[in-house]
């Protein structure tokens, strides 16, 4: 069965989603961008049109694709919800923890499957790692550290450097790890956490969760690292052993370093990328050819840790999550 | 010739202290005292310098400088008769279990005149004394922020006493906080002002102590760093332990792994690293034996192993509070 898609945003998210949409087999049917020629582009190049507004989407596919500006993702979910399409959304869910679980509740109320693209869950060496987990083979997660370092993108857009748009290095970024967290290490109970910021707008965060069950993750997000440089690691110390996963390893993590480098260049990989992974996976949840990998639930959850990590960068005290809930 | 003696065979640096003293120069290592019998036989089957069975004797046969390697609650006592006998000292960290301990510690000393050192070796390695010197020239701009681990294997491996909430006051956080706390002490020339910490018994849930500890530290310059000082390496890791920092500047980042000058060695058993570049503890003794000796001042202080302490603590008590506390 080939889906049709529609896709709001026609931005950079916009047209990696699409890869993925064109890997699984569906089609492209309809784009929607307040910047028209942007739209008419991306229609071109995928071989949809440019739908007249968004009723008119919803009208014509079976599934809408979120990947516009963090803060309008709330509503464009809801109007999904609503019209009785399923909803594909890049991550951060929503910009708020209170939107995000209203966005899964419309969801759910409307019966319309919610697939937020927390494609960490989707690259190969965290889905290794967390099946060594889940095999039991280092016991019980007690210490976790999660790193994810690299620079603020010279071709960012305006709302994408606004942290009351997107949230910043923490809804942004951190939010991949702080969901990462989660899936190993159980829900998170508390957050602390501190910021920097450079002179040219790159921040860094070190947060510290605790979790349900008492695990201890070590999060490092930062736009604060050279020009040219993007780097993860994974450590997961357990009861019964340790997994780590440094940057300077092969054969990801290493990008060369250029003062010119333009974006955020992509990891090199051995395989498919883990956006068309993740892209043909929630097709196969459409279908029903598989359960979906990330609930949403969980979705809501990070965008919720990550305003306590945000509301404690602010007041400087640690931040109980769930109690008003 | 300047006479040395150990104090205490407790901690598993005692014997690579020895090891130290035999290489300096113009040194007479007098003997070791240790009050409990087994570790007092246990020692003798290892060495042949003369060994005590009491500080006192030790004392008593005459020396300049001691190194002091009791528990970590025994270190005040071993001090005041050192003090009182104008023995300058060498202690392990940390310092003391509790402040008040500390603090009297570097005040007998004081008031004795002696000079009392901390046995913070890092301040030795030559990559962290890169990295002083780095941000010292603005390499990397403004500092930001650290990230530091100093993890190992859980020590009871050589002694029991580590995970013995009395003899070491703690965990993994009395264990390895103090060394990082230091550098960073050194590094930003600003002092530890809060600390948050969050720490559990997941790791070895069988020990009576925390295995598992992330420290926040703020210091009064703005700058703030994570320091994680679990028990987090296996039985089977190639080695100890380790030390890194992260620093990252508004104009830059560097890393040091301090323990980098090593070769992976690998068998049908287990997997081991070895060294092969310096060895910071020998710098360390040599450079507390040249402060006696009066050639310099020393580098590292018993308030510097104070100051330590003091974030050590202040981490058990954010814990008990749930939230950042002063120090």
């Amino acid at each position: 069965m080939t889906l049709r898609v529609g896709i709001v945003g026609a931005g950079n998210m916009a047209t990696v989603h699409a890869d993925g949409w064109g890997a699984a087999g569906d089609s492209i049917i309809a784009v929607l961008d307040a910047d028209a020629e942007r739209a008419a582009e991306f229609a071109a190049a995928t071989g949809g049109r440019v739908a007249d507004d968004l009723d008119d989407l919803l009208r014509s596919v079976d599934v809408v694709d979120i990947c516009t500006p963090t803060d309008t993702h709330l509503n464009y979910v809801l109007a999904g919800a609503a019209a009785g399409v399923a909803v594909a959304c890049e991550k951060p869910l929503a910009r708020t923890g209170d939107g995000a679980r209203s966005a899964v509740a419309a969801c759910r109320e409307a019966g319309v499957p919610l697939l937020v693209g927390h494609v960490v869950r989707f690259f190969p060496e965290y889905v290794e790692a967390r099946a060594r987990v889940a095999a039991g083979d280092i016991g019980d997660v007690a210490v976790v550290r999660l790193d994810r370092s690299t620079y603020l993108p010279a071709g960012a857009s305006a709302w994408f450097k606004d942290p009351a748009r997107s949230g910043g290095v923490v809804h942004d970024l951190m939010i991949h790890d702080v969901d990462y967290a989660a899936w190993i290490a159980g829900t998170v109970t508390r957050a602390y956490a501190r910021l920097a910021g450079s002179i040219d707008g790159g921040d860094h965060v070190l947060a510290t969760l605790k979790h349900e069950g008492g695990a201890i993750s070590h999060v490092q997000a930062s736009w604060a690292f050279p020009v040219g440089s993007f780097r993860t690691s994974i450590e997961i110390a357990g009861s019964e052993g340790l997994i780590t996963r440094h940057a300077a390893d092969p054969f990801r993590s290493l990008v060369a370093v250029s003062p010119d480098v333009p974006d955020v260049p992509a990891p090199p990989t051995s395989g498919e990328s883990p956006y068309v992974t993740q892209i043909r996976h929630f097709s196969d949840v459409l279908q029903g050819k598989a359960t979906s990998r990330i609930a949403p639930e969980d979705a809501a959850a990070a965008v919720d840790v990550c305003d306590a990590i945000a509301t404690s960068i602010e007041s400087g005290q640690a931040v109980q999550i769930g109690e008003n809930l | 010739m300047t006479r040395v003696g150990i104090f205490g065979v407790a901690h598993i640096h005692a014997d690579g202290y020895l090891a130290n003293l035999e290489s300096a120069d113009h040194v007479k290592i007098v003997g070791v005292s240790e009050t409990d019998d087994v570790l007092r036989r246990e020692w003798a089957e290892r060495h042949t310098e003369p060994i005590f069975a009491t500080h006192e004797a030790l004392i008593g046969a005459g020396v300049d400088a001691a190194i002091v390697c009791t528990t970590t609650n025994e270190h005040l006592a071993v001090v005041e008769q050192l003090a009182a006998a104008g023995v300058h000292v060498l202690c392990e960290k940390p310092l003391a279990t509790t402040v008040e301990d500390s603090q009297a510690i570097v005040d007998v000393c004081a008031a004795s005149d002696v000079l009392l050192m901390t046995a913070f070796p890092m301040r030795f390695n030559p990559s962290l004394a890169a990295g002083h010197v780095w941000i010292d020239e603005g390499r990397i701009g403004e500092i930001l922020a650290f990230s530091g681990t100093n993890q190992g294997r859980i020590p009871t491996h050589y002694a029991e006493w580590f995970a013995d909430p009395i003899a070491a006051g703690g965990g993994a956080v009395m264990d390895h906080v103090v060394h990082l706390v230091d550098i960073l002490r050194w590094w930003t020339d600003s002092e530890p002002v809060e600390v948050y910490a969050l720490t559990n018994r997941i790791l070895h849930p069988d020990v009576a102590v925390e295995t598992g500890g992330m420290v926040t530290v703020g210091f009064g310059n703005g700058v703030f760093a994570t320091i994680d000082c679990s028990w987090s390496r296996p039985d089977g890791y190639p080695t100890w332990g380790g030390l890194t920092i992260e620093a990252v500047g508004a104009g830059g980042v560097f890393t040091i792994d301090a323990f980098a000058e090593r070769l992976d060695v690998w068998s049908h058993g287990d997997a081991m690293w070895t060294d092969w570049g310096s060895d910071a503890n020998e710098a360390m003794v040599d450079h507390f034996i040249g402060a006696v000796r009066g050639e310099h001042p020393l580098a590292v202080t018993g308030v510097d192993g104070l100051r330590a302490t003091e974030v050590a603590l202040a981490a058990y008590r954010s814990v008990a509070a749930g939230q950042p506390v002063e120090v």
